[in-house]
């Protein structure tokens, strides 16, 4: 496989010690260094973990205070070890006054860490927030959070959203100051309205052995979202999702963006997973496509580790398959590392964005890009709202070129995200976690 | 040979690999080229081929699948005589070896997976997912009895021992063993009934349904070429006559049966009333009916409970016995259900079972499609269809439907319908739900959509069926994972794919030896 030369590794060192400098201090934000302690907390006891991820999920499907209280009750239950403030929180269970107090104080808990993950209820709401980081020199990427969608009338729900979403964020960045970094790459001019889709919620019809299927279904919708991109210059980015549904949603983006009409935009992207193991074939697949569909502008890939390998891993186990995703953590970071020279070196074909909250995979691919001559606008870094903010703060303080994925929901339809951003961040194998536990910067910056 | 490997289920096929649904497809049009299969007779070494019982593609009726020979009462006593005369070799053959021929048998399947869930495609009108499950069930029962087999023999329960006597607990087999088979899982459920009377060193007679002779015909392939003696299995393709005069035929000693309630218990009369010419209580098994009810929660998660109820309802038309044909919703989150429901029905891919995706096929006859008809007729003449889809022309199709508010004694919400309508009730709360699904005489399978950890308690604790699935479908039970079987009027409790299914094909006998002799004990 052809791609740019791997960065010489003191590059890529002395890069992540920078970025590392420019991060704030543990403690410089007081509500989430108590977010992150209790989450080191609850990372060491799976049961507890469980237990309150499981509370976290069904919060919006409960119907009053007393209920809340009543199903935390039901939980710490099945707790193993008894510490005594569960002891407490049990014990408060037993009266309706007791049940009233923590089913309070265990709803705002979670609206607040909530709102940590999920920047607001809808994209209008999300304006000054969205105009902020702007100002600060970031750009966003907006994602419409949603239940799932099993019926046709809500997927044409939520294309329907996407279409005001696109429509809010062309008001919204409208009259923002000129921030060239943010605007233009060696390419050309980036739009700033961006908006992230998921093709499992634009149809009903997504089923893993008939991808032809939930193709169809969501063309119209997709097609319908692309011209409504073009038309307002905004970028449409369609989102990766599981094994299940991957060989849908590429047949879908590669088929629709090949029609003339799309020729010549919208701007457009879909993302590749560095954890399958057949994520090389994929970008081989893309990059073929891409070098034979001549499109203006040209696609743009964001890397990405992979958002669901537990349900991947425990899937294929369950079913007696081999798993599609890496089995060890290391095997992800590298082929994210080797993806990234693959990606770099396909450019101007194709554009990049790095996705990532590992400052490794980062500083490599940062390292990489300039080792191929290129400078540091010209890459794009990404990162999600509540868990990359303080590295994205940093980066772009640096120069670099640094967009935020922001999901926009209410709780009911944001639970399922926050439960997988949770999950995430207190997963023993993730960058986040190890980082908030201290491990040494030599460790963490490490060639995998 | 070496010891056998601890179990482990045969891994589906990974559908969602268009590679794997291309060899799928290949093979279909390699079958299509065979068909008609030829189905024979089969006793000892003679096969007698014959054409009065053809079998029809129920997506396609026009087209045959297999042609097979009607067996005869005649056929009926000869097919026991041998099997009665193969029985004592049969059962003094080393367990190792019975084993031996069930692996073998797996492993014969296993090389023609491909081949054998296109047969139930055409045969049965089953949609993919759900022919290669069965292909894989088949293998499973096989791989599964073979070590439930060894475990029975060489590891039995131990008995209380005093200084200078000896007790010991075996098990013998019972004899010759009836065995009467539905279409609906063509290969897994007469592979499983037949395997573990073989394993257990009984001798096997296959009466297959009638409009599966085909895939009968699989499973004494199967086994024979895995090393069965031919005297030790036979297969009698025919109709409900041929399994009545096998089941009452008096040297026959167990009868293992799954199929409907009515039949069912017509077995269990009969075999109770048999002339004891034989000297031995015919034991039945009985697998039957379900009215199989899924209770949600105000506090379930709907994006779980819609496509696992639709699922459990609606994949393979609801002909299985596990199938969901009643939701009680709590009141607080009934509307919601419904039109979720309703709306994912709309979009419910139904068609011919060959097209992957395909999630409702045709149901298996016309007697079936007109028996859907009748129920969903009734259902609109008394309450409200919420939704339900044109069929597709051509086949036996019958057109998915959701129903709801209709009185409490309603037949809908009663009978089992093996067919693809589900009825939903809202309740005031899961302690009436409870209540309904007491007050039915089937307890099959069941399913709970809650999530406070204390009502999956309560629940788990006061229900009665086989089956509980909770947060989930309630179909798809696997092999060793979710062994299988209903009480009350749904079966004789016995558990396929379990720790003690085997234990209904044997007798125990208990030797107590004294071991003292002028006070030497000799142990
Ligand atoms: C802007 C943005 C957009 C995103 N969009 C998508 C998307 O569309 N689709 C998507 O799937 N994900 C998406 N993600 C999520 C992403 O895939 C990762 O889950 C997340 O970023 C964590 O990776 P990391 O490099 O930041 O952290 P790290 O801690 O370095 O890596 C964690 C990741 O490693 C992998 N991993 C963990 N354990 C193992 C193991 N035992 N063996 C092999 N691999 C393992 C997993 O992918 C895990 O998420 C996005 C992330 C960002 C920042």
């Amino acid at each position: 496989m052809p791609g740019a030369a791997p960065p010489p590794e003191t590059e890529v060192v002395a890069i992540g010690r920078e970025i590392a400098a420019a991060l704030p201090a543990p403690g410089r934000h007081p509500v989430q260094a108590i977010d992150t302690r209790a989450m080191d907390l609850t990372s060491r006891d799976a049961e507890l973990k469980a237990a309150l991820f499981r509370f976290v999920d069904v919060v919006p499907a409960c119907r009053s205070v007393d209920d809340l209280a009543a199903h935390l009750v039901g939980f710490l239950g099945e707790v193993d070890s008894q510490t005594p403030p569960l002891r407490a929180a049990m014990k408060m269970g037993d009266s309706r006054a007791g049940r009233a107090a923590l089913g309070t104080a265990a709803a705002a808990g979670v609206k607040h860490m909530a709102r940590r993950f999920i920047v607001a209820e809808d994209p209008g709401a999300a304006r000054r927030t969205l105009r902020r980081l702007w100002r600060d020199g970031t750009s966003a990427s907006v994602d419409l959070l949603g239940e799932a969608t099993v019926t046709t009338a809500e997927a044409d729900r939520y294309a329907a959203r996407c279409g005001e979403a696109l429509d809010a964020l062309t008001a919204i960045y409208g009259d923002v100051p000129a921030r060239p970094r943010l605007e233009r790459d060696g390419v050309g001019a980036l739009p700033r309205a961006n908006l992230s889709v998921k093709v499992s919620a634009l149809t009903p019809l997504l089923k893993p052995d008939a991808p032809a299927m939930g193709q169809r279904d969501a063309a119209p919708r997709l097609r319908e979202l692309l011209r409504h991109a073009r038309d307002t210059g905004a970028h449409l980015h369609v989102d990766m999702e599981s094994y299940d549904s991957r060989e849908a949603i590429t047949d879908l983006v590669i088929d629709v963006l090949s029609e003339d009409e799309f020729r010549d935009g919208p701007s457009a992207g879909m993302v590749l997973q560095a954890y399958l193991r057949d994520g090389g074939e994929l970008l081989d697949r893309v990059l073929a496509w891409s070098a034979a569909h001549e499109r203006t502008p040209p696609l743009t890939i964001r890397l990405v580790k992979g958002a669901y390998w537990d349900h991947e891993f425990v899937e294929a186990r369950q079913h007696g398959w081999e798993p599609p995703v890496w089995e060890h953590k290391a095997e992800s970071d590298r082929s994210f590392e080797a993806l990234t020279l693959r990606l770099l070196d396909a450019r101007p074909a194709v554009r990049v964005a790095i996705a990532s909250h590992n400052l490794r995979s980062v500083a490599h691919a940062i390292a990489a890009n300039r080792a191929s001559g290129g400078d540091d606008a010209g890459l794009e870094l990404q990162v999600l709202r509540g868990l990359g903010d303080d590295l994205g703060h940093a980066l772009a303080q640096l120069g670099h070129r640094v967009r935020v994925y922001c999901p926009v929901g209410d709780l009911v339809a944001g639970m399922a995200y926050l439960v997988r951003r949770l999950l995430e961040n207190t997963s023993n194998e993730s960058f986040l976690a190890e980082q908030a536990r201290g491990a040494a910067l030599d460790d963490l910056l490490a060639a995998p | 040979m070496s010891p056998l490997e601890p179990f482990r289920n045969e891994p589906l096929a990974e559908l969602r690999r268009g590679t794997e649904r291309a060899r799928l497809d290949d093979a279909l049009a390699l079958l299509d080229a065979r068909l008609p299969l030829r189905v024979p007779v089969w006793v000892g070494t003679d096969r007698r081929e014959g054409d009065a019982l053809p079998s029809t593609d129920p997506g396609a009726p026009d087209r045959v699948v297999a042609l097979a020979a009607r067996a005869t009462t005649g056929d009926v006593d000869a097919a026991v005589a041998a099997a009665r005369g193969a029985f004592p070799a049969w059962a003094a053959t080393p367990v190792n070896e019975r084993a031996d021929a069930l692996v073998g048998a797996a492993a014969w399947m296993r090389g023609r997976r491909a081949e054998l869930a296109a047969l139930c495609v055409r045969e049965c009108g089953k949609p993919w997912a759900e022919a290669d499950a069965d292909v894989a069930e088949a293998i499973d029962f096989f791989e599964y009895y073979a070590r439930g087999a060894i475990a029975l023999a060489k590891r039995p329960p131990q008995l209380v021992q005093v200084p200078g006597e000896r007790n010991t607990l075996r098990y013998a087999p019972r004899g010759v063993c009836a065995v009467i088979a539905p279409w609906n899982f063509p290969l897994a459920i007469p592979a499983g009934m037949v395997a573990a009377a073989l394993a257990t060193g009984n001798t096997a007679v296959l009466k297959p349904a009638e409009q599966a002779p085909g895939c009968g015909l699989m499973v004494v392939e199967a086994l024979r070429a895995g090393g069965v003696p031919a005297g030790a299995l036979a297969l009698l393709p025919g109709e409900g006559d041929a399994g009545a005069a096998l089941a009452e035929h008096p040297d026959v000693t167990t009868i293992a049966f799954t199929g409907s309630g009515a039949v069912g218990l017509g077995l269990l009369r009969a075999a109770a009333a048999k002339p004891p010419r034989a000297g031995s209580l015919t034991r039945v098994v009985a697998e039957m009916g379900g009215k199989n009810c899924v209770l949600v929660d105000a506090d379930a998660d709907l994006d779980d409970a819609v496509p696992a109820i639709v699922h459990s309802a609606f994949a393979y038309a609801g002909q299985k016995c596990s199938a969901a044909s009643r939701v009680l919703v709590h009141e607080a989150a009934a509307d919601a259900l419904l039109e979720r429901l309703a709306g994912a029905v709309e979009v419910l891919p139904v068609g011919q079972p060959s097209e992957h995706g395909t999630v409702a096929g045709p149901v298996i006859e016309r007697e079936a499609q007109e028996r859907v008809a009748r129920y969903a007729a009734l259902a609109a003449d008394t309450g409200r269809v919420v939704t339900t889809r044109a069929a597709p022309a051509g086949g036996w199709f019958a057109p998915p439907t959701v129903v709801t508010d209709l009185p409490a004694d309603h037949p809908v919400l009663h009978d089992e319908i093996f067919g693809p309508v589900l009825a939903v009730e809202a309740v005031r709360d899961l302690d009436e739900a409870m209540d309904r699904v007491d007050a039915l005489p089937f307890a099959l399978t069941g399913g709970l959509f809650a999530r406070n950890p204390r009502t999956i308690e309560r629940v788990t604790a006061r229900s009665p069926v086989g089956n509980l699935y909770v947060n989930r479908g309630i179909t798809g039970a696997m092999v060793g994972r979710q062994p299988f079987g209903g009480n009350r009027l749904s079966g004789t409790g016995t558990k396929a794919g379990g720790p003690d299914y085997l234990l209904q094909f044997v007798e125990p006998r208990v030797v107590t030896e004294n071991t003292m002799r002028h006070g030497l004990v000799v142990d």
